[in-house]
């Protein structure tokens, strides 16, 4: 009889201790990322003697409490977090080039360019109208390029991000790989993984992040990673990622199997879109502002005279094109006399005529002309970035929402631990007194023989 | 704060409750910052993104705007023109009342016995004739205001030929609008050495007359002269009053460009200007939230069985 019951209660003492084990693991890893809480599986062992009393307790695993659906949905969630984060980054860096409304901005620089020639009509043979006009223009001159200069390294910058995140993603890929191999070789052996699936599943969720990336575990326990449709991790192997093509044009690609890399979630996917969408299309719309404005600015002059009556056909303001390529006549520049502000190229009527530049002034709101041009596009993109920070907000609340829901399941619940623990610490002390117990009994049996 | 105690199904780990306080926590700060920004800035709109339609409208309407102020400021500039061809006007036409005064003096054939007092017109009248073609060069600020558009210090040479273009300089005053400041010389005293001031005109003619002193040429002053210096007068006294009319004009559209920056300043401010009662109320409110926020992040390490367990 005692040694059954001894035995009974030391396989509880034991199946105790390592619950408690598992507690004291949980509790400590409360703030550890990736972690998954563990918890202890108790059973009764098979039955040892003939009346099928049994023959105490054992601890079959110590299992993980992962919930892989909700992990998954976390993981998405954050993904696309990470994307439109990205975005609205670079496009707030968009929208700092452009400081309107404000009397610094283009839009009020084109104002005081238009006014300039109003100036020049009220006092056509005057040098000094003449001269602000050119320092007008030379002062557009240098906002556009300006702004076309910062929109040209947020570009650099956005395709120097994209380079960043895909070195990373290569380094994390490859140590995706490298776990999978070593859970197979440690559940090979029949010891369980558990901290090495942890690690795994935190570099999981930093490729998430940065590529979009989806795990799907395998039956041999093995993680594949996939990017887009596009697998990049199976079992021990793993592809890299490379980046292919420039501004309006950017990619990644699998080196393995040469296979484009669609890319939906992740800060890459947020900075492919500026680079190959957002950037280009506010640089082009500026270049288009630019090119209105010489346009608009030249037909007008070259339908009026100079002072002596030459005619204005072959003496432009403003020369080149795109933003970045606007420039002001130098010959107009030294000799402000050659703006064509006359009507007429008859003379004497020439001589002291401004009604040109008079008309020039009336063109600062003229349809197809550069102030239009300039106001839609800022009016596009302060609605990208409207839209962009109103999606970070919402997927905030989306992917913390789903970060709670898997949390609740596999994080540590410090209340909840301390439950088990009281229950642990009795089932333990009454193990403990049970072996007293069966000891008195003994005690007694062995002084009355 | 999202509503913590709703959702039921979750278990709420230390970890989940520490997310959710750094997430209000910044939401909140970021919400307070954006309120604050509205007030120190007076501003609405302090980035396109704060409002991108009202980004566009206020673009259009401070482009108005200005090109309205320039329409004010070309109005004054023309009502200057007008107003000193105005009293030019009137100082041109007490010459010619001059001139007529001295026509009228000479009646009768009596005055042709005295060649000393006739000598003495002719010499008035010469220098009636050179005080208008001097007035007739009156500049504003270095142009001459009767010459049009053809020349820029004078409209009349020393012969009194006129020398300057076929028309007047405008004024853009309002959208479309434009006010001419004033004539050009040729419609107030005609071109050539006919006109008005020319070496065959009235006046010189006038001069030729009283120095020649025959009772014939005199009888000439008295009638053919003395009618074509009224036809002179009556075209230069309708001349003015067109100046004065354009004067008008020119001051009513002044006044209508003030209006319209007014009315647009209004438009702007109403986009804009921040509401200030409202932003304070909404501001107090992030702001009490912010220390809720904050007082429920300090209650943080608080709250767990742990403390109660000895």
């Amino acid at each position: 009889m005692g040694d059954l019951a001894l035995n009974i209660a030391a396989s509880g003492l034991d199946a105790q201790q390592t619950a408690m084990d598992t507690i004291s693991e949980n509790l400590t890893n409360a703030n550890t990322a990736g972690y998954v809480s563990e918890s202890a599986q108790l059973t009764a062992n098979p039955g040892g003697d003939l009346l099928g009393v049994g023959d105490g307790v054992r601890v079959v695993a110590v299992t993980q409490n992962a919930d892989n659906l909700l992990a998954t949905n976390a993981l998405q969630s954050q993904g696309v977090l990470a994307q439109t984060t990205a975005l609205q980054q670079i496009l707030q860096g968009a929208q700092a080039v452009f400081p309107e409304p404000g009397s610094a901005g283009i839009s009020a620089d084109l104002s005081s360019f238009w006014q300039s020639w109003d100036a020049i009509s009220q006092d056509p043979s005057n040098a000094a109208p003449r001269t602000e006009v050119v320092d007008q223009a030379e002062n557009l001159v240098s906002d556009f390029q300006q702004a076309a200069g910062q929109l040209n390294n947020l570009q650099d910058n956005a395709q120097a991000q994209v380079t960043q995140s895909v070195t990373e993603a290569n380094t994390e890929l490859a140590q995706v790989a490298n776990l999978n191999q070593k859970i197979t070789t440690t559940e090979g052996s029949g010891a369980p993984a558990n901290s090495l699936i942890d690690q795994r599943n935190q570099i999981l969720g930093q490729l998430a992040n940065n590529i979009g990336a989806v795990g799907v575990v395998q039956p041999d326990g093995t993680l594949n990673v996939d990017v887009g449709g596009v697998t990049l991790v199976q079992g021990s192997w793993s592809d890299t990622i490379t980046t292919t093509g420039g501004a309006g044009d950017m990619s990644l690609v699998a080196q393995a199997s040469g296979v484009t890399i669609p890319t939906s979630a992740g800060s890459v996917a947020g900075q492919l879109a500026a680079v190959n969408q957002y950037l280009p299309g506010y640089q082009s719309q500026l270049d288009e502002a630019a090119d209105d404005l010489a346009s608009t600015v030249n037909t007008q002059l070259a339908a009026g005279y100079t002072a002596t009556g030459t005619s204005g056909a072959g003496l432009p303001l403003f020369q080149g094109t795109g933003a970045a390529g606007l420039s002001v006549n130098a010959s107009i520049v030294a000799n402000p006399e050659l703006i064509a502000a006359s009507s007429t190229g008859a003379l004497p009527d020439a001589t002291n005529n401004g009604a040109n530049a008079q008309a020039m002034a009336e063109l600062f709101n003229v349809t197809g002309g550069p102030d239009e041009q300039y106001q839609s596009l800022i009016q596009n993109l302060g609605s990208q970035v409207q839209a962009v920070n109103n999606q970070v907000q919402a997927q905030t609340s989306v992917a913390n929402a789903a970060t709670e829901n898997l949390q609740s399941i596999e994080g540590v619940n410090t209340n909840d631990q301390m439950v088990q623990m009281l229950t642990y610490q009795q089932a333990f002390q009454a193990s403990a007194k049970l072996v007293s117990t069966v000891d008195t009994m003994m005690q007694a049996l062995i002084q009355a023989s | 704060m999202t509503d913590v105690m709703g959702s039921g199904a979750i278990s709420y780990t230390p970890t989940v409750i520490a997310d959710q306080l750094i997430s209000e926590l910044n939401s909140d700060a970021t919400s307070q910052a954006t309120l604050e920004q509205q007030l120190s800035s007076g501003d609405m709109i302090n980035q396109p993104s704060d409002n991108p339609a009202g980004t566009a409208d206020l673009l259009q309407l401070n482009a108005a705007l200005a090109r309205t102020q320039q329409y004010a400021a070309n109005a004054t500039d023309g009502s200057g023109w007008l107003s000193l061809g105005n009293s030019t006007m009137n100082q041109i036409m007490s010459a010619l009342q001059q001139a007529q005064q001295t026509v009228l003096s000479v009646t009768g054939a009596s005055l042709a016995s005295e060649p000393g007092e006739l000598q003495g017109l002719a010499a008035q009248m010469s220098s009636i004739r050179s005080e208008l073609i001097n007035l007739a060069n009156t500049t504003y600020g270095g142009q001459a205001i009767f010459a049009g558009t053809g020349n820029v210090s004078q409209a009349y040479d020393q012969n009194g030929n006129y020398v300057g273009g076929g028309s007047a300089p405008t004024r853009t005053v309002a959208p479309g609008v434009q006010v001419a400041v004033g004539t050009t010389g040729d419609e107030i005293f005609g071109s050539g050495s006919t006109g008005l001031l020319g070496s065959t005109g009235v006046l010189a003619q006038i001069v030729a007359d009283l120095q020649t002193g025959t009772p014939a040429s005199l009888a000439q002053v008295q009638g053919a002269d003395a009618q074509a210096l009224s036809s002179a007068v009556a075209q230069v006294s309708g001349q003015a009053a067109q100046m004065g009319a354009d004067y008008q004009r020119m001051q009513a559209f002044a006044e209508q460009a003030t209006n319209t920056e007014q009315v647009l300043q209004g438009q702007v401010s109403g986009i804009d200007s921040t509401n200030v009662a409202q932003v304070s109320t909404e501001l107090t409110e992030a702001q009490n939230t912010y220390q809720s926020a904050l007082w429920a992040t300090s209650q943080l390490s608080q709250a767990s069985l742990v403390q109660f367990l000895a």
